[in-house]
């Protein structure tokens, strides 16, 4: 069984950079209470990347089907822009603002990929494989979260007092749109690199249920970050254990064991109460 | 830093188009105890986010002395409870600007969060979530917050608002007493006439677009009262404490 997991090990290792960095990042999006912000710059990505494939059929935009990843980059950071500037709260709530985003992203890119050539093909970029993971994909993941890991090490108190007091850290000077934008942005490159391998729904489920059994588990916001990051990891090398020997789908296989890992870390939470 | 600490002159305060406050004038002193009070919708907010200077005034000015340093100290809701933070943590908070960017609280920082709040008597909480913390001792942590940056100006956005009698006398009576001891300047802005008036010295009354500052004794006057509620009040003494009362209308 392990050999046969060793074959993937690329993939493994790829889905950890994945998970570790997401799950850093779902502490501000669960206590920030912007989880659907995080699924709908994931379907704006999916839907990104569906426009380059659908571009790449015209002569005048073929080199968008050349660099599906750059496109999918500027839709998701324009959708980060817009929820980084309130999502148009004055005109309508943010909730409804994110699922109008995540509802039009996800039809879009549905019929966008019908379109495009040779679109069943392509349908794969945006359910990921997550096994096909090359050295040059991790690579490239980690040339995205080491910088954006490292940002967010450097200015966690500034991340932390703009996502738990907005109108104190306004007093006390900080520029908190910048800081906001510099976090969705943040979010909406770790979500398109993570997207073109993982697919929507592991992106999700990373973006949310790490966090949630971090919450669960620790009593410090560095505790929850390392329980996040704990129990991405666990589910990322259970779930390969689990998927690759018994040709079951790898990410609902992850997804599963997070979900396990997150109902452990409320037992013991009860248990502790 | 003495004398005048803030000035608004001829300000008008509002959003986009539409003023909110028309040609404000007053000035907060140091050593004063000011509560700004209004109902819900008045303007309160607005006077604040001008003083603080996170909303400037349509025109006029508003000026604060060279060097000020505010303690802010928010309305409750605008804080989440669910974040895994000590009290000390949000203590520390207060300190964050002095500390810059990129860089971690040092041992000064700590000195100074946990003299906070021993101030406001909670110095054993330091360690506790604050999620299991009364909303007293949320209160009193927030305070201490304010009180951790070394503030010549002391703000505080309804501080007792959805607290109970007991938790109300005892926030209020915590900051007289720190204004009382260390000689602190203290804007206390809130809906409830009744709480403050017994506790500040001066009163800035904000209705419908109207704007009133004075003593207490200026403003907790039948005439003047009457004028700003726009219906026939009466202000009772009761063992030294002063409270309003709406007088009751004849059926007709």
């Amino acid at each position: 069984m392990f050999d046969t997991v060793l074959l993937f090990r690329e993939a493994l290792y790829g889905a950890l950079v994945i998970g570790i960095t997401c799950s850093v990042l779902s502490t501000y999006v669960v206590l920030r209470r912007i989880v659907f912000v995080g699924a709908a710059l994931a379907q704006l990505s999916s839907a990104g990347i569906a426009l380059a494939l659908w571009l790449s059929g015209f002569t005048a935009f073929s080199v968008a089907g050349r660099y599906p990843a750059a496109v999918s980059l500027v839709v998701t950071l324009l959708g980060a822009l817009f929820f980084g500037l309130g999502g148009g709260r004055r005109l309508i709530s943010s909730e409804a603002s994110i699922g109008v985003a995540y509802a039009v992203a996800a039809a879009g890119g549905i019929l966008l990929i019908a379109k495009a050539v040779h679109g069943e093909a392509h349908d794969i970029f945006l359910q990921g494989n997550i096994l096909g993971i090359t050295r040059n994909d991790t690579l490239i993941l980690l040339a995205v979260s080491i910088p954006v890991l490292l940002l967010h090490g450097f200015f966690f108190k500034e991340f932390l007092f703009v996502s738990f007091d907005q109108e104190t850290a306004r007093t006390l000077g900080y520029r908190v749109t910048a800081w906001n934008l510099l976090l969705y942005f943040t979010l909406g490159v770790v979500i398109t690199s993570a997207m073109q391998f993982a697919g929507v729904l592991l992106v999700f489920n990373f973006l949310v249920l790490p966090a949630v059994t971090g919450l669960l588990l620790a009593a410090s916001m560095r505790g929850t970050m390392l329980w996040a990051v704990a129990s991405a990891v666990i589910a990322v090398v259970v779930g390969f254990f689990l998927s690759v020997p018994f040709d079951l789908p790898s990410a609902p296989a992850i997804i599963a064991v997070q979900g396990l890992l997150l109902l452990l870390a409320w037992l013991i939470r009860r248990g502790r109460e | 830093m003495s004398g005048t600490l803030v000035r608004f002159d001829q300000a008008t305060l509002g959003y986009g188009r539409q003023a909110v406050l028309r040609d404000i004038s007053f000035s907060i002193a140091e050593g004063d105890f000011l509560g700004l009070v209004g109902p819900n919708g008045s303007g309160k907010t607005t006077i604040l986010r001008a003083l603080l200077g996170t909303h400037p005034p349509q025109s006029g000015t508003v000026t604060v002395a060279p060097g000020l340093r505010f303690g802010y100290v928010p309305q409750r809701d605008q804080v989440d409870y669910a974040f895994p933070l000590t009290a000390l943590d949000v203590v520390l908070m207060g300190r964050y600007d002095r500390i810059g960017l990129g860089r971690r609280p040092g041992r000064e920082d700590r000195e100074h969060a946990r003299h906070a709040l021993e101030q406001v008597g909670i110095g054993d909480l330091a360690g506790r979530p604050l999620r299991n913390l009364s909303g007293g001792q949320r209160q009193r942590t927030l305070v201490a917050r304010a009180l951790a940056g070394q503030p010549n100006l002391l703000v505080l956005d309804e501080p007792t608002n959805g607290m109970d009698l007991v938790s109300t006398t005892q926030i209020l009576g915590l900051v007289r007493d720190l204004h009382e001891r260390s000689g602190i300047t203290v804007l206390m802005v809130s809906h409830a006439l009744n709480e403050v008036a017994n506790y500040v010295e001066r009163i800035a009354m904000v209705m419908e677009g109207a704007f009133r500052i004075g003593s207490v004794d200026e403003i907790m006057n039948e005439t003047v009262l009457s004028g700003m509620y726009g219906i026939p009040v009466e202000v009772s003494a009761f063992q030294g404490h002063r409270v309003v009362i709406a007088r009751r209308q004849r059926r007709v």
